[in-house]
């Protein structure tokens, strides 16, 4: 603005020759220092804050607000996210068959979307064929990468179903236990604690095994989380709590079976998962026994269920290609209602709370030359993707990688306004005990305990305008 | 002077298109006689008849079971093709319980596992009701009804149907029912009452918090099938990586494909017309036309184009994937011209015009 206006002044001067010379050689002086201002990002506010993509945002609110491609994809990178689209819609069968071959013998699930119902986080069940709930397992200790030890005969995940004439390793049974607190103010809220255990165990299991209870994350705006530079992620740690505000965030770095080395983890509930390639080929075969280029070895392999076709990789390398672009591409629903008072308020107690130490708003995307949709896109996940300690009452007791017993990665809160459009009803949390945005903002403890306590005090009006902040996203 | 006869001028134009004779073909409706007719003469009207024609087809298999005539099984077949032609009508609007409570895939999954069929049929598991609850969904519904009234190739005769097939068959369709019965009370207003959440849409409905959220919610759901069928179902069968494969077709037991695309698409226009089986409501298509009738127009030709090309193709699907991709190729392009408007104007028309 300064610049173009110090031009029209120039131009208005030339038509005024008998002006005097000082006035000219001012506004010149002008002129140069507004050249010479170094170059720095817009404000804050000459951006729109519905974008929570950046350009990958998409304007939708239904039950598929999830389900949307980048708007800018050309007409190919379009066909490949729709056939990644199918495929992960697609139900897998058992082998030998002409389509979509090779579930089992051991599964949670039979398809992708099985489990991201409308690429969305499920429903935190187990057993039934649209559960979504699954259970981790393993032994104290590290393996060789640093990672959790499998347990003999079951591996690193409790596949609960398994193909005709072979046994299901286990049945997971949840229980809750209720318990009713209430705000200063007399308005209540019901916490529900669940209790994981075991049943129908195929065969023995050893003493000291440990669980983690897990239901799947909604799929969207990963390629942006992806792109975010590992260097700006590593801006926010602070393991050791050297500035002593309470917080911590700590990177949790996970062996990566592509490059064969370890690598910064973004994904997952523990962030154990440093790409989005190993999170679909890790799904692919522990939960529905599919094998792939990166993941060649059946879960059953030396256990009695394995089916010894031989016929690793199950899913062709093109569909694998098709899955990892399509989940890159899946744009980010726009935010809602952002110049309302009541998110605007939410929005300033979200930050007094000091909910937004974690839940970091906004983030910048790599330059990617390769990909230039994705590059230096300025979005809004409100995460930090580090590990914190959340307290005892959320925690798993199973460490994953550098992840403790206690810690997990900040959940990007962008869509969780939307939860209960796309999977209905909605919950919330590792295992989806929260059935509400209250219950599971009251469920956080160890550094997150400051901030629940300070909403554990606000008055209902401002209890609402956080929620309605939350909403808004 | 020149202004009163500017102001003559306007006053006879005005006159002249007061004369206009009203349009008798625009029912003036308001937004909420549409979304309560939606929901009271459309979803929940066809959603009753998906569950009776799902009784009529277990009846039939109860009928084929105790007397396994050849006729008795054509029977069956006629009637796991009329509830199959009232289910692929409501996936022209796929929202709410048929999605949220997971209804489709529990009885519409595809690929079906033969794999692991043939060896359940061949092995000696039970096979009640609750045993079928249990299985995967590849191994229920209307495909594994399909593959055993008719067979690969759609050749099955009453005498090849064994006793365990019947057995399973029977257990397929009650469960079939049962899944009809959910579906049909989830919308029930005096049971599940999903019903309520469309008709109260801004104003108090937990699931539409503004009536612009239950329209999106219909005309994107609109949308959704048209890209299914023409980029899903009929795409990939007629250009599989290794060319055309009718095993990657979706009905290719019973050879009735084409029928169900056609449902698809009738389904659109039934959700646009607030139409089923004769009954008509308060629509869309009222509304839009009331607003701008030159969209309206070209919104229904392009539903009755798509309907009328599938007229086009005059062989079984699995043959014309071979033998008449042209045809198909104009078809896909007629529904994506009607997925096009549907994105492009219709609901960008809703989004502005629909303002509670």
């Amino acid at each position: 603005m300064k610049y173009k206006g110090a031009i029209d002044t120039m131009l208005k001067l030339k038509t005024y020759r008998n002006r005097t010379l000082a006035i000219v050689v001012s506004f010149g002086v002008l002129f140069l220092l507004s050249m010479c201002r170094k170059p720095e990002p817009f404000p804050a506010s000459g951006y729109d804050e519905r974008l929570s993509g950046g350009q990958n945002t998409v304007f939708d609110a239904t039950s598929h607000a999830f389900a949307n491609a980048y708007p800018g994809l050309d007409a190919g990178e379009s066909q490949l996210h729709d056939l990644g689209d199918s495929k992960f819609d697609a139900t897998f069968v058992t082998a030998p068959a002409p389509v979509n071959s090779g579930l089992g013998p051991l599964y949670n699930n039979v398809s992708c979307s099985g489990c991201h119902h409308n690429d969305g986080n499920g429903v935190p069940t187990a057993g039934d064929a649209h559960s979504s709930l699954l259970m981790r397992i393993s032994m104290p200790g590290i393996d060789s990468h640093g990672g959790p030890v499998p347990v003999p005969g079951y591996g690193l995940q409790i596949e609960d179903k398994a193909t005709l004439g072979k046994l299901p390793e286990a049945k997971v049974d949840i229980t809750y236990s209720y318990q009713t607190y209430s705000f200063p103010d007399g308005e209540t809220y019901e916490l529900r604690r669940p209790t994981y255990s075991l049943s129908s165990l195929y065969a023995p299991l050893p003493g000291g095994y440990m669980l983690s209870a897990r239901v799947p994350l909604p799929v969207f705006g990963l390629g942006l989380l992806e792109s975010i530079p590992e260097s700006a992620i590593l801006a926010n740690s602070d393991p050791n709590d050297a500035d002593g505000d309470g917080i911590s965030g700590k990177p949790n770095y996970a062996w990566d079976p592509v490059s064969q080395t370890t690598m910064l983890g973004r994904f997952g509930w523990k962030a154990s998962v440093p790409t989005i390639i190993n999170q679909i080929a890790g799904a692919a075969s522990a939960d529905m026994g599919v094998t792939t280029r990166i993941q060649p070895v059946e879960t059953s392999f030396g256990q009695p269920q394995y089916d010894g076709l031989n016929d690793e990789n199950e899913m062709p390398d093109s569909i694998l290609t098709a899955l990892d672009f399509y989940i890159h591409t899946l744009a980010v629903p726009a935010r809602r209602d952002v110049t309302e008072a009541q998110v605007v308020q939410g929005k300033k107690i979200f930050t007094q709370a000091k909910c937004i130490r974690c839940h970091v708003e906004t983030m910048t995307t790599a330059t990617d030359v390769a990909f230039p949709v994705i590059s230096n896109q300025r979005i809004h996940p409100y995460t930090d993707l580090l590990l914190h300690n959340m307290g005892p009452d959320l925690a798993d007791n199973r460490p994953d990688f550098e992840a403790t017993g206690q810690e997990w990665r900040t959940p990007p809160l962008w869509g969780v306004g939307l939860y209960e459009r796309v999977s209905y009803p909605a919950h919330f949390l590792n295992d989806g005990r929260a059935r509400t945005l209250i219950e599971a903002i009251m469920w956080h403890g160890g550094e997150a305990f400051q901030a629940k306590d300070y909403v554990s005090h606000l008055g209902k009006a401002d209890r609402d305008a956080l929620i309605a902040f939350l909403k808004s996203l | 002077m020149k202004k009163a006869f500017i102001i003559s001028l306007s006053l006879t134009i005005m006159a002249i298109a007061g004369c206009k004779k009203p349009d008798t073909t625009a029912t003036i409706v308001t937004e909420q006689q549409v979304l309560t007719d939606f929901a009271g003469k459309l979803a929940n009207p066809n959603y009753q008849d998906i569950q009776s024609k799902a009784n009529d087809l277990n009846t039939a298999v109860v009928a084929f079971n105790s007397n396994a005539t050849d006729a008795n099984l054509a029977t069956a077949q006629s009637a796991w093709r009329t509830t199959r032609a009232a289910w692929e009508s409501c996936e022209g609007y796929l929202f709410g319980p048929v999605e949220d409570d997971n209804y489709d895939p529990s009885m519409d999954t595809w690929p079906l596992d033969k794999t692991q069929l043939d060896s359940l049929l061949a092995s000696s598991n039970a096979l009640t009701v609750s045993d079928i609850d249990a299985l995967p969904e590849s191994l229920k519904g209307f495909h594994a009804i399909e593959y055993v009234i008719f067979g690969v190739g759609g050749t099955k005769t009453a005498a090849q149907v064994t006793p365990r097939q019947k057995l399973y068959l029977a257990s397929l369709t009650q469960s079939l029912y049962n899944t009809t019965t959910a579906l049909r009370n989830s919308w029930d207003p005096a049971q599940g009452n999903f019903t309520a959440q469309v008709t109260t849409a801004g104003s108090g409905s937990v699931r539409f918090t503004t009536k612009k959220a239950a329209f999106v919610a219909i005309t994107t759901a609109m949308s959704g099938i048209c890209d299914e069928v023409a980029n899903g179902k009929m795409e990939e069968p007629l250009n599989a990586s290794g060319g055309p494969d009718s095993t990657l077709d979706e009905s290719s037991f019973s050879h009735n494909s084409t029928t169900d695309f056609t449902n698809n698409i009738k389904g659109v226009l039934n959700a646009y017309t607030c139409q089923y089986n004769g009954t008509t409501g308060a629509s869309l298509h009222n509304l839009i036309a009331q607003k701008n009738t030159s969209l309206d127009n070209r919104i229904t030709s392009k539903i009755n184009a798509a309907v009328a090309a599938f007229g086009t193709i005059n062989v079984n699907y699995e043959i014309a994937i071979y033998t008449q991709r042209t045809q198909i190729i104009a078809v896909q392009q007629a529904i994506n011209d009607l997925k096009d408007i549907l994105d492009d104007e219709l609901t960008p028309f809703i989004q502005q015009n629909i303002t509670d």
